[in-house]
């Protein structure tokens, strides 16, 4: 079969690999109809991230249709359309009971380096290094799904894949941001980063009864897109952030800033030229400019949301500005599975659309050419997917 | 010189790599443990006990092995799940000459550690 491989720092392949097959009893096989990038895979695009190697499969988000269960599936069928969670779990671990489930105990067969980085590890991610389990991704025409019962969602009929794909990961991302901050009625909401997931927080937040979302970015497409959901656009490079969002707030600063960014942030000035520098020779692992920037114009007592993806250590992190201004600071890689079934139904009823994210639909031969213009945000890309 | 100050700074206790299950210690202690649990016990140091506030079992191994760690988690993987979840058979591209050299040495480490 095809599938988009990584092959080294900014090179990606389209290969002929052998097809997947069932490897444990839980597992099942799923058709890929849908795969879209994220803007996390461009961290292991540009080799930020360790333990890939070349010849790994990319892709974590994405819908098809089952075509193969083992013998311990009970729920799943073939036949079945499903989104699948971009993180793994097991159901059965403490934190999957709480609904924790990025922190899952038993679906990163391969935690080592993360128990001596972070001192535990986290939960298997599709197509996302080897230190994050291993997994072949779903840039394929077919992909295995270990523990199916818990990990693939059934697509109601009249959800079409250009809307299903995102419940895979950018939708319940965004929904988690707004639910870690507690978003709730006559809160102000501030979201750096307007690609799906942060459009995804802004929407969140506004059905969680915000009063006001700041979305902020600089791609007039993107912000344009933010406005279109009902969020406030605010281009930070037309203006200082900090001092518009205490403008926005009457002094006070957003109750709650999302952070949709992560660790390759763009910004302006010398903070920015500092960061990617220091980046650039490997004296810090991520950039933090977006970050270092909410927990900056967060109000005092707020909640600081982070969803964007770090991978190692942040430099000149803020921490007075956390301290005495009593923030909380929350954040996951998504525990997808506790807002996927709620995110079909509303996509159902038509409360949640994130089929406008879909900008280029392309085929899977393809793939180098989307990430391009994904990494690039050439031609007004917010979201490839490939239809294998 | 220092290599010997090194060393004799060094702890020289093995040290414990601890899981906790969610299983009642009672299944774990008895005659009916399981297997894997038992082979663990026959080679090394254990200890098992509840944890607090109802949470499952710890068990603790005495080791430094990188295999043994890997054996401890698919014990809790096994207990929990009912089975081992395997990577190893999945698609892949064409490696390089020096991915299909790293390739175990990045498996073994992600999957055992660096220690």
């Amino acid at each position: 079969m095809k599938a988009l491989c990584w092959t080294g720092v900014n090179e990606l392949t389209v290969e002929d690999v052998p097809e997947p097959h069932l490897l444990n009893r839980q597992d099942a096989l799923v058709k890929v109809t849908a795969s879209s990038v994220c803007g996390s895979d461009l961290h292991l695009l540009d080799g930020y991230v360790p333990a890939m190697l070349a010849g790994d499969v990319l892709g974590h988000e994405f819908v098809g249709e089952v075509v193969e269960v083992g013998p311990d599936v009970k729920e799943r069928r073939v036949g079945e359309r499903v989104a699948v969670c971009s993180i793994l779990g097991c159901g059965r671990c403490r934190y999957c009971r709480e609904g924790l489930w990025s922190l899952c105990d038993n679906t990163n067969p391969n935690p080592g380096v993360q128990e001596k980085l972070n001192g535990h590890s986290s939960a298997g991610i599709f197509g996302y290094s080897h230190a994050m389990g291993g997994f072949a991704g779903s840039h394929a025409e077919y992909v295995r799904v270990p523990y199916a019962d818990v990990n693939a969602f059934p697509v109601p009929e009249n959800v079409p894949d250009s809307n299903a794909v995102f419940a895979s990961d950018a939708v319940p991302t965004g929904w988690m941001g707004a639910d870690l901050g507690q978003v709730g009625p006559g809160d102000v909401v501030a979201v750096w980063g307007c690609g799906g997931v942060g459009q995804m927080a802004a929407l969140a937040s506004l059905r969680m009864g915000a009063e006001r979302v700041i979305a902020i970015d600089r791609f007039p497409e993107r912000l344009g897109m933010a406005a279109a959901i009902g969020a406030e656009p605010l281009d930070y490079e037309r203006a200082d952030v900090l001092d518009a969002l205490k403008e926005m707030t009457g002094g006070r600063g957003p109750d709650v800033c999302i952070e949709a960014v992560g660790m390759e942030s763009h910004g302006t000035g010398p903070q920015y030229v500092y960061d990617r520098a220091k980046q650039a020779v490997r004296l810090q692992s991520d950039r933090g400019l977006a970050l270092r920037q909410a927990v900056q114009a967060c109000r005092k007592g707020g909640t600081v949301s982070v969803l964007g993806v770090y991978v190692g250590m942040v430099d000149k992190f803020p921490m007075g500005a956390l301290m005495n201004k009593g923030l909380t600071m929350r954040g996951a890689q998504q525990h997808g599975h506790r807002y996927i079934p709620m995110i079909l139904d509303r996509m159902s009823r038509g409360e949640i659309d994130a089929s406008h994210l879909l900008t280029h639909p392309m085929r899977l031969d393809d793939g180098p050419e989307g990430y391009e213009l994904f990494k690039r945000k050439l031609d007004g890309c917010v979201r490839a997917v490939f239809r294998p | 010189m220092a290599a010997r100050v090194l060393r004799s700074r060094r702890p020289e206790t093995v040290p414990w790599y601890a899981v906790t299950v969610e299983a009642d210690p009672a299944a774990l202690t008895g005659r009916d443990r399981p297997d894997l649990l038992a082979r663990l016990a026959e080679r090394h140091e254990i200890r098992i006990s509840r944890a607090p506030g109802g949470r499952g079992t710890e068990i603790a191994v005495r080791t430094a092995d990188g295999a043994t760690r890997e054996q401890v988690r698919a014990l809790k993987q096994l207990l929990e799940t009912g089975e081992v979840l395997r990577v190893e058979g999945q698609p892949e591209g064409r490696r390089t000459a020096f991915g299909r050299t790293a390739a175990p040495v990045i498996r073994h480490l992600t999957r055992r550690g660096p220690r």
